[in-house]
């Protein structure tokens, strides 16, 4: 009898312990929308990827007089620019800049936010009180400004923009991840681990970050999304990857002249850009319902 | 209360050391001649040498940052190297544009945002709340400057409803307000949703239904009141945030505010307009945020207590 | 003795939870009466089904996942569930009220405690009075509970965890309601704490007559308060009976005797306490037959198939097939 209890209790912790992500990802599939957005973002990934198979670069920088401003068409599909530029070939090409710029300066950004907000969060005391003091200065100046000033002062190319994008994202990064550990810190797991003297790193590495890395996910996925607006925008403003290198943002700042005649030439960089984020902003809307259900109710 | 408004504005005086160093310190990164930039292309080597020697700019880094911190706590931000005007004089200039894009933004973005938010919450699950979220999700997923672009191809182009351009009427700001207001729309709706979604979930709410009250006074009286907070931090901080952000906004509407100011002197290299503009930004950014935690007084009795202990 | 009118009768209520991902039947098909002036205590684990019994009463089960799948909840022989939500509005809070289970957090923060009280009197203020006479009232109510009238124009988070209590029950009893329903009361409290709310509760309960279910799965504040007892398990009540019955009598549930063995005793010297083996199934996946029965040491294989059966004594009811053997043995 009591022997079957005991295989009866090892199968309940069976069923338990069916892995996190595997939970997460079974719920992240039942929502539409969060679907709908990755295979999004895979199609735009694959685009990315196969751009050199789907059109040549060149087609995308090569000035063809006889065919500028030319409207959407079967020989083009997006139309041409002003310089007879195939619209079409440079979204296609401009997706690996957006997807670097986008992906690159969150992936460095929170990183380097998530170590000095971790160490932050864990430490406490004054070195934690310092550095939140200079972050939140920081965070006084306005994003955009400063990573405009960074990529002027660095000179405008792809990389420059990247890493004013990551500089300027960084104290707001170090700020969402400090205060995701400080949750998990506070609980009283992390104080029995304390008390059962598990060293500091160990706890670090085994309790705070496997609970923390929810939320860090979820912000990051979202972040890639404002990052590729936000490096749009520099583009747009004429600081960011400079003509004829194809750039969505640069794209619209030279169909600005043009927008009242040729409207085409502004709305297909522009819904390259919206789906891009709009694919990234599911996945992470998604995401985070996956990984805390106890919001949808 | 006094104090603690004090004790804010004081903190902000460290916030203008860190935020001057960091941003002279950038400007700094490649060397600039402001003697050039004021004496014009056609000046002698020599008199651009002397004018920099004037400036202080054969000096240190710190030795400079130093300088113009003194100045700056004098009430002197100094004058633009390219237009040689007073800092302070063309800030303030292109002031009224900026906070009136940004507060017109602000106010649609709260009453669309917070409205659509309450909504969405309320009949959580209904097609409200799934039009809501979608909108939501469009408004923060496309750029404002593309979604202000199309907004005149589509008003002022063909409809020609409205002005496309300037500053000049009411009229001429809709079209920036609105196209401002959609992030902002979004973050509002979203926020004022998850908040108030966790507010009716509390149990205080459960105890006011549980006194046989309405539903409406429920909502409006024991979930929407403590679900404000978070949203008013929300509209703060994007007001704040707004008055330094509404550069590729100002960019599609050729509005000449303070964002396009610093992106020109940015790009000039015009160094005490860009650190002047800033510092002012980051100031008004402190008092709007310190204004959004008095409003919380008023919200949180909680909060109240504490001040008037501080 | 006088006449015990029947108050509250539950009939082969069922009530369950709808989610995405499962179904949880949280009560299944329980019945208790409850008489005018008595207390009756439903005594169980954590998700028993107790608070959910509680909430359906006042119907205030979460909108999108509670399902009352059937049963009748009569109330002076009104059936609840008939009712429209305008008149379920003007039962609750007046004619019948609850404490819920977390003082700490059943207060609204941002409003004066003065002002929750008076909310509820001017709610239900069917006679029209005057605002001075309601103020009067919660002055009244405070000092009911023992907190001094002057603090009603303070905050909940000045007060203490105790005097937050006080204040809920202040809240419940405003309108002089016929059933009180606490569900866990003073858990949340400290010990000392726990002894003033109860002793409150049973004063105020004699002084104006109410009735009430107290939900609890502290047996001792069975002990010192009800008439009746009802021990839920698994959404089924066991057993129930009076406290005289539970705390006395001859025949009892597995389980009730699991409940009791679990309690510390004095007297007797033992080395340990005996749990009851194994843990509650998961309501979303509920055993066949006896609910208990996979804990059970009286297991039989007809327990795994047929409902139990249910013995009877008067008002003792106990659902268990051990009863059926004696039954026809007889």
């Amino acid at each position: 009898m009591s022997k079957d209890k005991e295989i009866v209790k090892a199968e309940q912790s069976k069923v338990k312990k069916k892995s996190r992500a595997q939970e997460t990802w079974r719920r992240f599939k039942k929502n539409k929308l969060a679907v709908f957005g990755m295979i999004l973002f895979f199609i735009i990934l694959l685009v990315t990827i196969l751009a050199d198979v789907i059109v040549s670069y060149d087609v995308s920088v090569t000035q063809v007089a006889s065919e500028r401003l030319q409207g959407p068409s079967a020989s083009h599909w997006f139309g041409t620019d002003n310089y007879g530029r195939d619209l079409f070939a440079r979204i296609v090409h401009g997706a690996r800049n957006s997807l670097l710029v986008g992906f690159g300066s969150v992936i460095i950004g929170v990183t380097i936010g998530g170590l000095l907000g971790a160490v932050c969060g864990y430490l406490g005391g004054r070195f934690d009180a310092i550095v939140m003091r200079i972050l939140d200065s920081i965070m006084c100046i306005p994003s955009a400004m400063l990573a405009l000033a960074i990529v002027a002062a660095l000179g405008t190319s792809l990389w420059n923009v990247l890493m004013a994008m990551t500089i300027s994202s960084v104290p707001r990064y170090c700020r969402i991840i400090r205060s995701s550990v400080l949750g998990v810190t506070g609980q009283t797991y992390i104080e029995a681990a304390h008390s059962c003297g598990t060293p500091d790193f160990q706890i670090i590495l085994k309790h705070v970050l496997p609970n923390a890395i929810g939320p860090i996910i979820v912000e990051s996925t979202m972040a890639v999304g404002s990052a590729i607006i936000s490096a749009a925008g520099i583009s747009f403003v004429g600081m960011g990857i400079q003509p004829p290198a194809p750039e969505w943002g640069a794209m619209l700042n030279e169909a600005k002249t043009y927008m009242t005649m040729y409207p085409y030439m502004v709305l297909f960089p522009g819904l390259a850009i919206g789906f891009t984020a709009l694919s990234m902003n599911l996945m992470g809307d998604g995401l985070r319902d996956a990984l805390d259900p106890k919001l949808k109710n | 209360m006094g104090k603690f408004v004090l004790k804010r504005l004081l903190a902000l005086i460290p916030t203008i050391l860190i935020i001057v160093f960091v941003v002279y310190f950038i400007l700094d990164l490649t060397p600039s001649s402001p003697g050039q930039l004021i004496l014009g292309q056609m000046a002698t080597e020599e008199a651009v040498e002397a004018k920099n020697i004037e400036l202080g700019y054969d000096k240190p880094f710190l030795v400079r940052y130093v300088k113009y911190i003194i100045q700056l706590f004098q009430g002197d931000l100094g004058t633009s190297w390219v237009t040689g005007k007073g800092v302070l004089e063309s800030v303030f200039a292109r002031f009224p544009v900026t906070v009136t894009l940004s507060a017109g933004a602000t106010v649609i973005g709260i009453v669309i945002g917070v409205l659509l938010g309450i909504l969405a919450a309320v009949k959580q699950y209904s097609i409200f709340d799934a039009a809501g979220t979608t909108l939501a999700m469009i408004l923060a997923s496309f750029p404002a400057f593309w979604i202000g672009m199309m907004l005149v191809i589509l008003f002022a182009q063909e409809l020609g409803w409205l002005p496309s351009y300037g500053a000049d009427s009411i009229a001429h700001y809709i079209l920036p307000w609105f196209t401002t207001a959609c992030a902002f729309i979004a973050s509002q709706l979203r926020m004022t949703r998850t908040s108030l979604l966790e507010s009716i979930r509390m149990d205080y709410v459960r105890t006011a239904r549980a006194k046989g009250q309405k539903e409406s006074v429920v909502i409006y009286r024991h979930a929407l009141r403590n679900a404000l907070m978070p949203v008013v931090t929300m509209a703060g901080m994007n007001f704040g945030t707004l008055l330094g952000g509404t550069v590729t906004v100002e960019t599609v509407f050729t509005l000449n505010g303070v964002g396009t100011l610093i992106l020109t002197s940015i790009r000039s290299k015009d160094v005490p307009v860009v650190i002047g503009a800033i510092v002012i930004l980051a100031i008004c950014y402190t008092l709007v945020m310190l204004v959004v935690d008095i409003l919380y007084g008023f919200i949180d009795p909680q909060v109240k207590a504490r001040y008037i202990k501080n | 003795m006088e006449e015990k009118k029947t108050l509250l009768e539950i009939k082969d209520l069922e009530v369950i939870y709808q989610t995405d991902e499962a179904t949880v039947h949280a009560v299944n098909r329980i019945n208790f009466s409850l008489n005018e002036k008595e207390t009756i205590g439903l005594v169980g684990e954590t998700g028993a089904g107790k608070t959910t019994t509680a909430l359906t009463v006042l119907r205030l089960l979460p909108e999108r996942t509670g399902r009352i799948k059937g049963g009748q909840v009569l109330f002076r022989g009104e059936n609840l569930l008939d009712k429209s939500v305008a008149e379920m509005r003007r039962v609750r809070g007046a004619e019948i009220s609850i404490i819920f289970q977390d003082p700490m957090t059943a207060l609204n923060p941002a409003l004066t405690v003065g002002d929750q009280v008076l909310e509820s009197l001017e709610i239900h203020n069917t006679a029209g009075k005057s605002r001075q006479e309601l103020n009067a009232r919660v002055d009244e109510l405070f000092n009911l509970v023992g907190i001094p009238a002057e603090r009603k124009t303070e905050y909940p988070h000045q007060f203490s965890g105790g005097m937050k209590q006080r204040i809920v029950i202040a809240i419940a009893l405003a309108c002089a309601p016929q059933l009180l329903i606490a569900d866990e009361p003073t858990t949340a409290l400290d010990v000392t704490i726990q002894a003033q709310v109860l002793k409150l509760m049973e004063n105020l309960k004699e002084e104006l007559g109410t009735s009430m279910i107290i939900i609890t799965h502290d047996l001792g504040v069975v002990a010192e308060t009800c008439d009746k007892v009802a021990i839920m398990y698994a959404g089924e009540i066991v057993e129930t009976g009076t406290a005289e019955d539970i705390f006395n009598g001859k025949e009892h549930h597995p389980y009730t005797v699991g409940l009791f063995n679990a309690i510390p005793n004095l007297d007797e010297k033992e080395e340990r306490l005996r749990p009851i083996d194994g843990l509650m199934p998961d309501p979303a996946n509920l055993p066949k037959g006896c609910k208990f029965g996979p804990r059970c040491p009286h297991f039989t294989e007809a327990c795994g198939i047929e409902m139990p059966y249910i013995y009877k004594e008067k008002e003792h009811r106990i659902m268990c097939n051990l009863f059926k053997k004696e039954a026809a043995d007889e």
